[in-house]
């Protein structure tokens, strides 16, 4: 029995360490590509011509483009903690600062459900919600696997079709939100800046002169109507 | 026997600057402070400043490793020899700057030729005021696309030219065409570091914090800087106002009436201590003089911290006798005053 607790606790152990190697974590920022198509997620100053007519996003074939480029939201959660599966963020699009959106519109080319990027400087609403669905056993979502995004509000995948744009978005993927978990909605992170947990507690880098802190004695504190 | 091990008897706490109970902390931030000051482009006139400039990098990886500071502190630099690998140096310069190395130059474009530049990542930095009372070292892992060759070629150099042709005898026509020339294939490759990011004390919400051509890369040019945005999160207890820290205390309506003796947290863990015999109102404000935050670029210039104070009263109702008690203590005429207080 004993060898069984101790392995136990070993695999235990093991996992909490493995977990936290390499996890996407808060505030991450990060590409994410499509693991059918390998094209990046992606958005830009151009509107949809249909539907609800905010911005675009669209699946870029590019490698080198800054507007691929997506932070979770660091406002709900501690910078550095990683993403567990099946808790929800908030995904920001770096150059433009709008949030990751869908709602009830139909996408252009598939007519599926509408991928916007949306909301003025951080506001949003619950349409910003995404759930991270891991694909495989982890607790947490590791940079080397694949997930699914499933927004919130519909229960629907983020999803590429394989429609692609023509002018001005020359090959541009059409990215939508789709019903069904299948191959075409796993994605995976690759570039990007990721947050470390902080493993050492605080301490100070100040340029003190003094070490000490002056003595606070009653006598140095005012009162505002006894000066 | 030749002492030939004194070549490797260096003191690496010396080397930068701090006693040999530093924190890493306070090791990545005088390695940052001195690399800086030592860098060779900044001292080309000196022709020892590479070799001190190796010593700093040498002395940061010994003693930024837990394992390798432990054998350095026991057995000195050849100890750290001894445990072999230690010729894979790695300039830690670039994790504290970025990739780019010319310094001091200013301008990254040379005068009159425009080198085609990557986009600029510009990312939020999430800090808390702990860390900007105290200062910290933030790491992040920075995986980027860099462009390596493959086989087959590609079209580079892309412009429009004019083509004259002729039509006939004495006719021409000038036509705009694309002109490019034929390059090799680039494809893009992810290839990761770690970046140390330093939070100086007392720093800006809006503060940016740049990593030199950390960007994005650009095929037939340079990458793009890669710049973090200080974004202070609100704290449950204090509020920033510039050098100041501002919050609210709530005492009993007892404490406020007899005077009290308290003590709470800073952001650093040491105690602040109110204490007071008068009669303290709803509103009353105390200033704390030096429990603010530090100030950006002169630490020991140090704001305040202003407490204001409100009563929390008793709910319910006072007994007769209480309030027999209550007339006698306080003996008030019940008179009233009534204003506009918007």
């Amino acid at each position: 029995m004993n060898i069984i607790v101790q392995c136990s606790f070993l695999i235990l152990l093991f996992d909490l360490i493995s977990s936290n190697q390499d996890a996407v974590t808060c505030s991450s920022t990060f590409k994410l590509i499509n693991q059918q198509s390998n094209d990046r997620l992606h958005s830009h100053d151009v509107k949809y011509g249909s539907g609800s007519g905010q911005q675009s996003v669209t699946g870029t074939p590019n490698a080198d483009d800054v507007n691929s480029y997506w932070q979770i939201d660091g406002n709900d959660c501690e910078r550095g903690t990683p993403i567990k599966c099946d808790s929800t963020v908030r995904l920001i699009h770096v150059t433009t600062k709008k949030n990751l959106h869908s709602h009830n519109f139909a996408s252009p080319l598939s007519h599926n459900q509408e991928v916007s990027a949306y909301g003025e400087d951080g506001a949003g609403d619950e349409g910003d919600q995404w759930r991270v669905v891991c694909t495989t056993r982890n607790d947490y979502w590791l940079r080397k696997d694949g997930i699914r995004l499933q927004h919130v509000a519909t229960g629907k995948y983020l999803h590429i079709t394989g429609d692609t744009y023509g002018r001005p978005i020359h090959g541009q993927k059409e990215i939508c939100c789709y019903q069904y978990a299948n191959s075409q909605n796993i994605w995976k992170v690759d570039a990007g800046v990721y947050m470390r947990p902080s493993t050492e507690p605080l301490s100070s880098t100040r340029d003190d002169q003094s070490n000490s802190r002056p003595q606070s004695s009653s006598n140095t504190d005012h009162f505002d109507d006894e000066l | 026997m030749i002492d030939v091990l004194f070549l490797f008897r260096r003191d690496f706490y010396k080397i930068l600057n701090l006693p040999r109970t530093a924190t890493l902390n306070q090791i990545k931030k005088n390695y940052r402070k001195l690399a800086k000051e030592l860098h060779p482009d900044k001292n080309k006139n000196d022709p020892q400043a590479a070799e001190r400039f190796q010593d700093l990098g040498a002395a940061y990886e010994a003693l930024s490793d837990p394992d390798k500071r432990k054998v350095y502190d026991k057995h000195g630099e050849d100890g750290l020899k001894q445990q072999g690998g230690g010729d894979q140096f790695h300039d830690p310069f670039s994790s504290f700057f970025g990739d780019f190395f010319h310094f001091g130059g200013g301008s990254r474009d040379e005068g009159q030729h425009h080198v085609p530049r990557g986009g600029d990542l510009v990312v939020d930095l999430y800090v808390t005021l702990e860390e900007v009372y105290n200062g910290n070292f933030i790491e992040v892992v920075r995986a980027k696309p860099v462009a390596k060759q493959t086989s087959g070629s590609r079209k580079c150099n892309c412009r429009m030219e004019m083509r004259t042709t002729q039509m006939g005898p004495g006719r021409f026509q000038m036509m705009q065409e694309q002109v490019c020339d034929e390059c090799p294939n680039i494809k893009f490759v992810t290839e990761e570091k770690v970046l140390e990011i330093e939070v100086e004390a007392g720093v800006a919400d809006g503060y940016q914090i740049p990593f030199l051509a950390e960007g994005e890369p650009h095929v037939e040019g340079e990458p793009g800087d890669l710049k973090f945005v200080i974004r202070i999160q609100k704290h449950a207890r204090f509020e920033r106002k510039n050098n100041d820290l501002y919050t609210n205390l709530t005492i009993t309506l007892q404490d406020a009436l007899n005077g009290f003796d308290i003590s709470f947290p800073h952001l650093d863990g040491h105690n602040v201590t109110i204490k007071r015999e008068k009669i303290t109102w709803p509103g009353a404000r105390i200033k704390k003089k030096g429990e603010g935050l530090p100030q950006h670029d002169q630490n020991n210039i140090v704001g305040d911290l202003y407490v204001t104070i409100d009563v929390d009263f008793p709910k319910g109702e006072l007994d007769n006798t209480q309030r027999e008690a209550v007339k006698n203590l306080l003996n008030q005429e019940s008179k009233h005053r009534l204003y506009n207080g918007i």
